[in-house]
């Protein structure tokens, strides 16, 4: 198997971007990361800063005003690199389909920029910590 | 001040008000018209001393209503002021951020959403809608298609 | 002609570039595991930082529009070399005690302010606001910690009568005295700064300046900047061990008592760094200024004392 794809499976290394949530779904990646979960089993280590990370966690369903950021946060991510819509309103605009402000789920925003993403769903609201956990684990061994 | 003193403390502004309703024994609304809307909120904040919560913007059947929410900490009252805007066409009511700095941000917000005209804002520009978002459309108003 | 070939196998190969870099990983993993022990939780597996640095080796390298791309790109590498110098040279020291230079702890020091400089130089080169904060605050810290670390030295210098050579400092113990033990505490404080661990954590501070210093790196550069820290793991604690502890031995008995002393400061380290919150710019230089050099002038009297009238344990 590629090193490459090997290496990033052992070691992923987060950053979280809300894309107009309500912060329901912060809140539950924000429990995930205390050591009461220790993802650090994992390699997962939250970072600061797009350019040193391989997941992108995005919440919120996409608002207009952050569509364009959301674009630009994932070009600063060096590929090859996983995002994952975390929550109903990422994965498919939830209760807020026809709101005035909606440009579209997470996965529309980015496949604008980038057909070829690889893009993960994990349903919920929110979801839970250890529903987060199962479904970084099943998108990485499908890597 | 106790209960009965507030609320023997609000009759001194009956002349400017239209009604007061009394829900319960802790929640008092004060309607008034959009003219003495200014008046109201003064005499609330800086005689009576309450507490600004937020306010909101409705879109009524014949007529815009902003309502003001403050608190008397003291007993745990809840005082709201309604202020109806009758003109549809072109609403607007006197903005309390001269005296209130706390009302700057919602009367912002209410000015993208609603459309109401906030005059004497020392800053009404857009806040929460979209950079793109264009101008003139507000969303929150029920004729929107 | 024979010098070069075997001054290159020392270099990078042993005891240089390959040997530290794993033993670098292999004690940050330590760092990891302890601080997860402590933590109450599991902690991440022994390869965990092979492969973390691994990983950073196969992804793309973006660099920032507005960035001096020279003095990005070589930053990392000018830390990198002075880190692999210095623990070349201790390394050699230690293994091989009859070829030293005097001076080499003048050496030393200077090496060690390499990778600092180096942060420094990168992440003002980086175009980026977070990054400009992030170099203030390392600059601020640097300044700070700097004059503490080389009076501790200067403490070990003056008892053991004046040697300037590694070497010969790694003969005495310094540490069994109440100058000694004064001065090792606040150089062990300087190497935390050093190692960019809290409470000293400033310029990286993830959560304040989301990562600081190294924000707009990525890929292999930014696995050279981990590979640096990895080996300043390795070269500060040794310092610290041959000028404070006593040295390092190379065979049977004293080869075990090396490596507990070096453990010992890894421990001591680990342990500061997991019982404490992280310092405000002002407070961490309040410290060093005031509390740190106030400890180092009473522990300089006290060894000049000591060594004029000859008493061995002041």
């Amino acid at each position: 198997m590629n090193w490459k794809i090997w290496s990033l499976k052992k070691s992923p290394w987060v950053f979280h971007v809300n894309a107009g949530a309500c912060n329901n779904c912060d809140i539950e990646i924000v429990d995930l990361l205390t050591p009461k979960f220790d993802v650090e089993r994992f390699g997962i280590k939250l970072v600061g800063s797009p350019r040193q990370a391989d997941a992108l966690l995005v919440t919120g369903v996409g608002t207009r005003q952050a569509a364009k950021r959301l674009q630009e946060v994932y070009r600063q991510t060096p590929k090859p690199c996983v995002v994952f819509a975390i929550g109903a309103c990422a994965c498919g605009t939830g209760i807020f389909s026809n709101g005035y402000h909606v440009v579209g789920p997470v996965d529309r925003i980015i496949k604008e920029i980038d057909p070829n993403a690889i893009i993960a769903y994990v349903p919920g609201c929110p979801p839970k910590p250890e529903a987060m956990i199962s479904g970084v684990v099943k998108a990485l061994s499908a890597l | 001040m106790n209960q009965e003193e507030l609320n023997n403390k609000l009759l001194e502004i009956k002349d400017k008000l239209t009604g007061i309703e009394r829900k319960s024994d802790k929640r008092i609304y004060l309607l008034c018209e959009v003219e003495n809307s200014y008046a109201v909120n003064k005499f609330l904040f800086e005689d009576v001393g309450c507490r600004f919560v937020i306010a909101t913007g409705i879109d009524s059947d014949n007529c815009f209503e902003v309502l003001y929410h403050y608190s008397y900490d003291e007993t745990g009252c809840v005082i709201t002021i309604k202020a109806f805007i009758r003109d549809r066409q072109k609403p607007a009511i006197q903005s309390l951020t001269p005296f209130l700095p706390a009302a700057e941000w919602i009367e912002r917000e209410i000015h993208d959403v609603l459309g109401i005209d906030f005059k004497n804002h020392p800053n009404l520009r857009r806040l929460i809608l979209a950079d793109d978002w264009p101008a003139g459309v507000y969303p929150l108003r029920k004729d929107l298609s | 002609m024979s010098e070069i070939p075997q001054s290159l196998f020392w270099i990078l190969i042993f005891p240089g570039f390959l040997f530290t870099v794993v033993l670098g990983l292999v004690a940050s993993w330590i760092v990891r595991k302890t601080s997860a022990l402590v933590q109450w939780r599991v902690g991440p597996p022994l390869y965990q930082p092979f492969v973390d640095v691994m990983k950073l080796m196969g992804k793309e390298i973006l660099i920032p529009q507005d960035a001096q791309r020279t003095v990005f790109l070589a930053a990392p590498i000018v830390g990198l070399a002075g880190v692999l110098l210095l623990s070349t040279m201790l390394w050699r020291i230690t293994i091989d005690p009859t070829r030293p230079f005097v001076g080499d702890i003048i050496v030393a020091i200077y090496l060690m302010v390499l990778p600092s400089l180096a942060l420094i130089l990168g992440s003002s080169a980086s175009a980026s606001p977070h990054a400009a904060v992030g170099a203030s605050r390392e600059m601020k810290l640097v300044m700070s910690y700097e004059l503490p670390l080389v009076l501790a030295f200067v403490v070990v210098i003056i008892k053991t009568g004046g040697q300037i050579s590694l070497a010969a400092i790694a003969g005495h113990v310094p540490v069994f005295s109440v100058s000694g033990i004064l001065a090792f505490l606040v150089a062990l404080l300087c190497v935390q700064a050093k190692l960019g661990f809290v409470p000293f954590d400033i310029a990286e501070s993830d959560t304040e300046v989301a990562s600081g210093v190294i924000i707009e790196y990525s890929g292999a550069l930014l696995a050279i900047w981990k590979i640096m820290q990895a080996m300043m793991l390795v070269a500060l604690p040794l310092f610290l061990v041959m000028v404070f502890l006593g040295g390092f031995g190379t065979a049977g008995w004293p080869l075990v008592w090396g490596i507990g002393k070096y453990v010992l400061v890894l421990v001591l380290l680990i342990l500061i760094k997991n019982t404490n919150p992280r310092l405000r710019i002002d407070q961490a230089m309040k410290f060093f200024w005031g509390y740190c050099g106030l400890t180092l002038a009473i522990a300089v009297i006290l060894a000049a004392m000591g060594n004029f009238y000859h008493i061995g344990w002041l």
